[in-house]
C-alpha cells in the first residue's frame, strides 16, 4: 500500500511542478493551439507535395501525445535539479520504483486529453474519415502509446540526469520523431540503412496499429480489430517496458554515483 | 549621445561573442525549424517542380523565425539573468538601440538553420540550387533579416510588458510557420488566413527571395503576369513599409518599457 | 575637464531635494490587493564638486533607492534630483553620459566574455570616442591590475577581480561623478581594502563620489561628510566628526560574556542612564554595548544584573561612528 502511496503522490507532484505556473486557461488554449497548428503545418505542406492527407493528421494526431510523455517526462528531471530539490527526495526512503514511475504518470494521462483533442481536429478540421474505425482497436493503440512513449520519455530522462539541461535533449526527441516514426510519410521513405531506428521508438508501432484499426475509407479498407493489431501492440509494449527499465537503471545508477561522488546538482 | 549605428553594432558584436562561447544554444530554437524542414524535404521527394527551393529557402526562413521567438523575445530577459540589466539600462545607449544588434544576431544566427537544410537537400537529396539573380536574392535577404529583427523587437518589449504574452511563445512558432509561408504558398491556407499572412513583412521578403532564386516562379509569387524584377520591386517596397511600422511600434513599446522601469523598478509586469 | 561639463556653475555636484518614492506592489493571486511601500520619504542633501560623500544605513532604509533617483534609473514620486546640474528625470541622457555607477558585487558583466570585451563594449554603449577607448580600456585594466588578464573570460576571474573590472567599468567613460553602492560588501577584508585604497585615489583625482555603506568604519574613514538615513529619512548629516559628537557625552561599555539572554538586554534597556544597548547574541559568547554617561560606574550594575551569567570581559570605549550611528538609528 505504501507504494501505491509513494506512487501517487510522486505524480501529483509532478503535475504540481508542471502546472503550477500555467492557470487553466491558458493551458487548454496552449493544448487547443499547439494540436491543430503542428497538425495543420504538415498538412499544407502535405498538399503542396501531393502526399496522402489522412496519413498526415493521423500521424500528427497520435503523435501529440509525445509533448507530455516526452517532453515533459524528460523535463521533470530538469526540474528537481535546478530546483535543488532531487537530493531531498534521494533522501528519503521511499521506493525506488513506484517514485520514478509515478513522476510519469500524470503525463501520460494529459497526453491522452492532448491525443483525444488532435484526433478530434484531425475530423473536422482536415477531414480524415473515421467511418471505418474499430473503436477498441483504436483507443487501446492510443493508450498504450501515451503509456509507452511515458517509457521512453522516462529512458531519455534517465540518461538526463548526468547532463546539466534536460531541455536541449527533451526538444531533439520530441521533435525528431516526426521523422523516423512514420509520422507523415512511411518509414520506408527513409533510406533504408537509417529505417531500423524507426523501431526503437515506441510511437512507430502505435502509428502502424492506430492506423491499421483506422482503416481507410477511400479504398474501402475497414480498420482492423485488436487481435489483429496485437502483435504489433505487444511489440510496442515491449520496447516501452523495456526503455522504463533501463531509465530506471539509470536514475538508480546516478543515484549511486551521487551518493560516491558527492555531486548531484546541474551536472 | 552615442551613435545609434555604433551601439547596435556594439551588441551585435557581443552577441556574436556569446555565441562562439556557447554555440549549442541556437540548438533548442532551430530544432523545430530543422526537423520540420528536414520532413518537408521528404515529402517534396517524389514531386516534380521548385521544391528544392520552397524546403532550402523555407528551411531558413523558419530557423530565423524560431531563433527569433525565444532569442530576441528574451533578449531583455538575457541581459537580466547576466547581471547586467540595470548597467545597460544606466548608459546613455537607448535600449532599443541595444536590444536591435542582438535581435539581427539572432536573426543572423537562425540563418544557420538554412545552412543545415541546404548541406542535407544537396547531398541527401540532390536538390540543385542555382540563384537567378544573386544581388537581388542578397538584397531581398537582409531586408527580410531586418524585417524579421524588427518583429524581434517587438517581442522583446511585449514579453517584458506582459507574461502572457511569454507564455505563448511555445504556441506562436508553429503558427507563425504556417502563416509566413515559408514552405508552401499562401494561396493554400484558407482566405481568412491571409490577412495574417499579408501582415506579416518576410512573407513578403520570402516572395522576393524566390523571385530572385528562380525566374520561373513569378507565376506562384504575388505579382504572377508582371516581370520579375517589378514583382521583386513591389515586395521590397511593401516589405520595406511594414518593417517601417515595426519599428514605429517597437519604438513606442520600449518607451513604455522604461518609463514602466522607472518608475516601478522592475521590468516584468507581475 | 570638470569644469567643462557642468550645466551650471552652481558649485554643487549632486542636489537632492525632498526626494520621495513610493512603490505600488500587488499582492496575491485571485483578490489582488494594493500596497504602497514607502522606500524613501523625504531625502534632501547637496554634495560638493570633489567631495567623498556617504550614506549609511541599514537594510531597507532606502539608500539603493535613492542611489537610483540620482542616477535616472528611478523617477522620483516627489523631489528633485539635480546632478552636474541636470535633472536626473528629464535630462536623462546628459547624466548618464557623465556619471558612473557601480551597484555592488561581481554582477554587471558579461562572464562568458573577456574583461577587454566587456569594457569596450560598455564604452561603446557610452558613447567614448572610438580613438580614445582602446587606450582609455587598457589604462583601465593596468589600474585596476587586470593588465595580464585582460583577455580572459571574466567567469575565470576571483570575486576580487570581478569587483575591481566592475569598478572599472564603473570608470569607462572617465565620469565626473561615481556612485558606488555598498561597494566592498561580500569581498575579503585584503580586498576591501585595496577597494577603498582605489576609492581615495580617485578622489585625489578629481572625482566626486557618491557612496552608499553600511559599514561604519568604512565611512569614518573615507568620507568627508556623512548622511544616516533610516525609513527612507535622513536622521542625520555630518562630518565623521560630527556624528561622533552626538555620542560624545557617552562612553560605550563593551561587555563579553556566556549566558545573557533577551531579558538581561530588556532590562539593560530599562536602565535610565543607558542610552542605547546594541547585543550579538552568539551561540558561543554574547557581546553587548552599552552607551552611557555614567561610564565605569555603571559596572556593578552590569555585574548585578549578569550575576547568573560568565562574564570575559567588560571594556569602556570611546564611542565611534558605529556607535553614533546606532544611536541615531535608534533614537
Amino acid at each position: 500500500m505504501n507504494n501505491f502511496k509513494i506512487f501517487l503522490s510522486s505524480a501529483v507532484f509532478s503535475f504540481r511542478a508542471q502546472f503550477d505556473w500555467l492557470n487553466p486557461v491558458m493551458w487548454l488554449t496552449m493544448k487547443f493551439v499547439l494540436s491543430v497548428s503542428q497538425m495543420a503545418f504538415f498538412v499544407f505542406v502535405g498538399i503542396f507535395a501531393n502526399a496522402p492527407i489522412q496519413f498526415i493528421a493521423v500521424g500528427n494526431a497520435l503523435q501529440s501525445v509525445s509533448w507530455n510523455t516526452v517532453f515533459s517526462v524528460i523535463n521533470i528531471t530538469g526540474h528537481d535539479k535546478w530546483d535543488g530539490t532531487l537530493p531531498l527526495v534521494l533522501a528519503t526512503p521511499a521506493n525506488r520504483l513506484p517514485l520514478f514511475i509515478g513522476r510519469a504518470m500524470i503525463h501520460v494521462l494529459d497526453g491522452l486529453i492532448s491525443a483525444a483533442i488532435s484526433f478530434f481536429f484531425a475530423a473536422v478540421l482536415f477531414g480524415v474519415n473515421f467511418g471505418q474505425t474499430n473503436p477498441l482497436a483504436l483507443i487501446v493503440a492510443v493508450v498504450l502509446t501515451a503509456f509507452t512513449m511515458a517509457g521512453f520519455g522516462l529512458l531519455i530522462g534517465g540518461f538526463c540526469f548526468f547532463f546539466r539541461n534536460p531541455m536541449v535533449f527533451a526538444n531533439i526527441f520530441t521533435f525528431t520523431l516526426l521523422i523516423f516514426c512514420g509520422v507523415n510519410f512511411p518509414v520506408s521513405s527513409l533510406p533504408l540503412a537509417i529505417q531500423p531506428v524507426s523501431y526503437i521508438f515506441p510511437l512507430t508501432y502505435g502509428l502502424s496499429a492506430a492506423r491499421s484499426a483506422i482503416g481507410d475509407v477511400t479504398i474501402a479498407q475497414p480498420g482492423v480489430d485488436l487481435i489483429q493489431i496485437a502483435p504489433t501492440l505487444a511489440q510496442q509494449l515491449a520496447v516501452g517496458l523495456a526503455a522504463m527499465l533501463i531509465g530506471y537503471l539509470l536514475f538508480r545508477s546516478f543515484e549511486n554515483n551521487a551518493r560516491k561522488t558527492g555531486k548531484m546538482e546541474a551536472v | 549621445m552615442p551613435e545609434p549605428l555604433r551601439v547596435i553594432y556594439s551588441a551585435f558584436r557581443m552577441a556574436m561573442l556569446h555565441w562562439i562561447a556557447d554555440p549549442q544554444w541556437i540548438i533548442p530554437n532551430i530544432i523545430a525549424p530543422f526537423v520540420f524542414t528536414t520532413v518537408a524535404l521528404t515529402l517534396f521527394k517524389d514531386s516534380t517542380g521548385p521544391f528544392g527551393l520552397y524546403a532550402v529557402l523555407g528551411g531558413g526562413m523558419m530557423g530565423m523565425w524560431g531563433n527569433t521567438i525565444y532569442s530576441s523575445g528574451f533578449a531583455i530577459e538575457f541581459e537580466k539573468w547576466q547581471g547586467t540589466l540595470e548597467e545597460v539600462i544606466a548608459a546613455p545607449s537607448k535600449l532599443i538601440h541595444v536590444i536591435t544588434g542582438r535581435a539581427i544576431s539572432n536573426a543572423f544566427f537562425g540563418l544557420t538553420n538554412m545552412i543545415a537544410i541546404l548541406i542535407i537537400a544537396v547531398l541527401g537529396f540532390r536538390v540543385s540550387l542555382g540563384i537567378a539573380d544573386p544581388l537581388m536574392f542578397a538584397v531581398s535577404l537582409l531586408l527580410t533579416l531586418l524585417s524579421v529583427s524588427a518583429l524581434g523587437l517587438i517581442f522583446a518589449s511585449a514579453f517584458v510588458l506582459s507574461r502572457s504574452a511569454q507564455a505563448l511563445t511555445n504556441g506562436l512558432e508553429t503558427p507563425l510557420y504556417i502563416v509566413s509561408g515559408s514552405m508552401f504558398p499562401i494561396a493554400l491556407l484558407p482566405f481568412w488566413i491571409h490577412p495574417a499572412a499579408y501582415i506579416l513583412g518576410p512573407t513578403w521578403g520570402i516572395d522576393a527571395i524566390r523571385l530572385a532564386t528562380s525566374a520561373d516562379y513569378v507565376s506562384q509569387s504575388f505579382w504572377s503576369g508582371m516581370s520579375p524584377a517589378m514583382a521583386i520591386f513591389l515586395d521590397l517596397t511593401i516589405l520595406i513599409l511594414i518593417t517601417l511600422t515595426y519599428v514605429l511600434t517597437a519604438t513606442i513599446l520600449f518607451k513604455i518599457v522604461e518609463k514602466r522601469a522607472r518608475i516601478t523598478g522592475t521590468m516584468v509586469q507581475a | 575637464m570638470v569644469g567643462s561639463s557642468r550645466n551650471t556653475d552652481s558649485g554643487k555636484a549632486i542636489v537632492a531635494e525632498h526626494l520621495c518614492k513610493v512603490f505600488n506592489t500587488t499582492k496575491g493571486i485571485l483578490r489582488r490587493t494594493k500596497t504602497q511601500v514607502v522606500a524613501v520619504k523625504d531625502v534632501s542633501f547637496e554634495v560638493d564638486y570633489g567631495e567623498l560623500f556617504g550614506v549609511v544605513g541599514p537594510n531597507g532604509a532606502g539608500k539603493t533607492t535613492t542611489i537610483k533617483m540620482l542616477t535616472t534609473m528611478l523617477i522620483p514620486t516627489s523631489g528633485k534630483a539635480t546632478v552636474l546640474g541636470y535633472d536626473c528625470e528629464k535630462d536623462v541622457t546628459k547624466v548618464r553620459e557623465r556619471i558612473g555607477i557601480v551597484l555592488g558585487g561581481e554582477r554587471g558583466l558579461y562572464t562568458r566574455v573577456s574583461a577587454v570585451d566587456n569594457l569596450n563594449y560598455f564604452a561603446d554603449l557610452y558613447g567614448v570616442p572610438t580613438s580614445i577607448r582602446d587606450k582609455r580600456v587598457k589604462e583601465l585594466l593596468d589600474f585596476m591590475g587586470l593588465a595580464d588578464r585582460a583577455h580572459d573570460r571574466v567567469e575565470t576571474f576571483s570575486k576580487g577581480m570581478k569587483q575591481r573590472l566592475h569598478l572599472a567599468r564603473g570608470l569607462v567613460n572617465d565620469p565626473d561623478i561615481i556612485f558606488l553602492d555598498e561597494p566592498t560588501v561580500g569581498l575579503d577584508p585584503e580586498i576591501s581594502i585595496e577597494t577603498r585604497h582605489m576609492i581615495k585615489e580617485l578622489v585625489e583625482k578629481g572625482k566626486t563620489i557618491l557612496l552608499t555603506t553600511h559599514y561604519m568604519f568604512e565611512a569614518d574613514e573615507l568620507c568627508k561628510r556623512v548622511a544616516i538615513i533610516r525609513n527612507g529619512e535622513i536622521v542625520a548629516l555630518d562630518t565623521p566628526s560630527g556624528l561622533k559628537k552626538y555620542v560624545m557625552d557617552t562612553s560605550v561599555v563593551e561587555v563579553e560574556g556566556y549566558g545573557i539572554t533577551e531579558k538581561e538586554v530588556a532590562r539593560f534597556k530599562e536602565i535610565p542612564d543607558v542610552v542605547s544597548v546594541s547585543a550579538e547574541l552568539g551561540e558561543d559568547k554574547q557581546v553587548l554595548k552599552l552607551q552611557t554617561p555614567k561610564g565605569s560606574e555603571i559596572i556593578a550594575e552590569v555585574q548585578q544584573i549578569l550575576k547568573n551569567s560568565r562574564i570575559y570581559d567588560i571594556k569602556i570605549k570611546e564611542p565611534t561612528l558605529e556607535d553614533a550611528y546606532l544611536r541615531l538609528i535608534e533614537s
